[in-house]
């Protein structure tokens, strides 16, 4: 805590400061990177960018809310650095957001958007709305647009929420790294292994034993895990599930009540009928 | 002439009359501590005076709107900014109050040609155990009194704030004598009820010494109830959420006055 007197501004800003602009404001979120095209020299600048979001995310809506699962695989470049990342992070008791990208980013952008949620609930004392709260997300993707184009900090995430007005129902939105947002009816997917997912999931959606939407829990679930298990196929950067380690990916459920984690043994047991 | 030294001193007096007579109708606030957590309630028609601060922190206050804002927004920011920048963990109660809010109502009660903050506050700070529980009160010249938690022993487990000293004085002494920190949830919110239907109703008749009878303060109970809403708010105790502060309806609050 600052130790130091608070400075209370006598202005009118009650309502239009944000979590980040308070943050900006404090000095502890850096400003906007801005991609300076004219910088040639001695700058990390990098003519062709490679989008290096490597994993596998997907999140597709099912009779009890939207499932989110990821596999666990963070690489490097070829090195596979860690096999238990957490990519799919809750951010409030109705909010999920999925990444794909930079971990460093993603899990900074995905602490911002956690604070600027309650933050704005207790200064407003009004939960923030779920276009506000996609819109937040989207804003903190085009501030860090500039790391993008500099070749470092992609995040292309997904966001699942549920929303209570006007009618209560799930909602799932994926975006691009400039921060456009789409909401989708059934099914996202981001990542390097999510055309093998999309695949999946637009195949079982159209021609599987019944539409995504009609799914039980199990099923949702056998499905999630068998689309990246499919994704780790022929995607060096997609975890899947290690059988040897027994790790399995995340699945994380988003419903009227709030969020809930499947438990590894959950999983275990589902992919062990479904799957393997 | 205010710079002469007795001049100042009586600007503060005066200062500190005027702010005392615009405190004095507040209604009181109680908190109380129990089995599963922090109850804060108070009775009043129209404003919201019981705040969520921070995961495990919240505030009730008594005083002028605009003040309490100010003074709450303050501490959220700085609740939210350390909890941001280092952990949720590492925000605490005495710090904030100890170290950002007091040393500003101070130094705005002292000088004289500015305004002070015509506001009275009550913080509370929700621990792993009852024993762990912080109760602060934070007057509007800067000063703090605590629930008497020393390094050595707990403190009480209750705290309130009311409009006169006579009135949270009362107030104390009877949950002192009907408060247990063991309470049920139910238990703590008939004393906290009952606690504010002491205080104020010493607000009214401000000569009374004596805590009134039980059947007395029912009736002055029912009186209010029937034209004012209880405004409630809880600090969990369950440590597995990490937001801890939930308010409570009127109307689920209502159904346990009478069972």
């Amino acid at each position: 805590m600052e130790l130091s007197l608070v400075a209370l501004d006598q202005s009118f800003s009650g309502t239009a400061d944000d979590f980040p602009a308070l943050l900006r404001r404090k000095g502890l979120l850096g400003p906007a990177p801005v991609f300076d095209r004219t910088a040639q020299v001695g700058t990390p600048y990098q003519k062709t960018w490679q989008p290096t979001e490597a994993t596998t995310i997907l999140a597709f809506k099912f009779s009890g809310g939207v499932l989110v699962a990821g596999d666990r695989r963070a690489t490097s470049g070829n090195t596979v650095v860690y096999d238990r990342a957490d990519k799919v992070l809750e951010i409030d008791r109705h909010s999920i957001m999925a990444i794909a990208g930079v971990p460093a980013t993603a899990w900074e952008m995905a602490r911002v958007l956690e604070h600027s949620f309650q933050y704005f609930r207790r200064t407003q004392l009004q939960e923030m709305s779920v276009d506000g709260k996609v819109r937040a997300l989207s804003k903190l993707l085009r501030d860090n647009f500039g790391f993008v184009m500099q070749g470092v900090g992609m995040v292309v995430p997904i966001f699942a929420t549920y929303d209570f007005h006007p009618k209560p129902e799930a909602r799932l939105y994926f975006y691009d790294a400039m921060g456009a947002q789409f909401e989708v009816t059934d099914y996202a997917a981001t990542g390097s292994g999510s055309p093998a997912v999309r695949g999946i999931l637009y195949y079982e959606n159209h021609w599987g034993v019944k539409p995504l939407q009609e799914l039980s829990e199990d099923e949702a679930a056998a499905i999630a895990l068998r689309a990246l298990d499919t994704a780790a196929e022929s995607d060096t950067s997609t975890g899947g599930v290690d059988r040897s380690g027994k790790i399995y990916p995340l699945i994380k459920i988003v419903s009227r009540e709030g969020i809930t984690t499947l438990p590894e043994d959950k999983v275990a047991s589902v992919f062990k009928e479904k799957v393997a | 002439m205010i710079e002469e030294p007795y001049r100042w001193v009586e600007a503060i007096a005066n200062r500190r009359e005027y702010i005392e007579t615009q405190l004095a109708s507040g209604s009181p606030i109680a908190a109380l501590g129990y089995r599963e957590g922090i109850l804060f309630l108070t009775l009043g028609p129209t404003r919201q005076k019981i705040f969520e601060i921070y995961d495990r922190i919240a505030m009730g206050a008594i005083g002028h709107p605009g003040d309490i804002e100010r003074l709450r927004m303050a501490a959220i920011e700085l609740a939210s900014t350390e909890g941001f920048t280092r952990s949720a963990g590492d925000v605490s109660l005495r710090r904030l109050v100890h170290y950002s809010l007091s040393p500003v109502m101070k130094s705005a009660f002292e000088q004289v040609y500015g305004a002070p903050y015509l506001a009275r506050m009550l913080f509370a700070e929700v621990g792993m155990t009852p024993d762990e529980d912080l109760f602060l009160r934070v007057e509007f010249d800067g000063e703090i009194a605590s629930n008497g938690a020393t390094f050595a022993q707990a403190g009480q487990d209750f705290a309130v704030l009311s409009g006169t000293t006579q009135s949270r004085e009362m107030m104390e002494s009877f949950l002192k004598a009907e408060h247990r920190p063991d309470a049920t949830f139910k238990a703590a919110f008939k004393s906290g009820l009952d606690a504010w239907a002491v205080g104020h109703m010493t607000l009214q008749t401000s000569d009374t010494k004596e805590l009134p009878e039980p059947a007395a303060l029912r009736k002055y109970e029912q009186e209010q109830l029937a034209n004012t809403g209880i405004e409630a708010g809880i600090l969990e105790r369950d440590p597995s959420r990490g937001i801890r502060y939930r308010a409570l309806m009127d109307k689920e609050l209502r159904a346990l006055i009478h069972d």
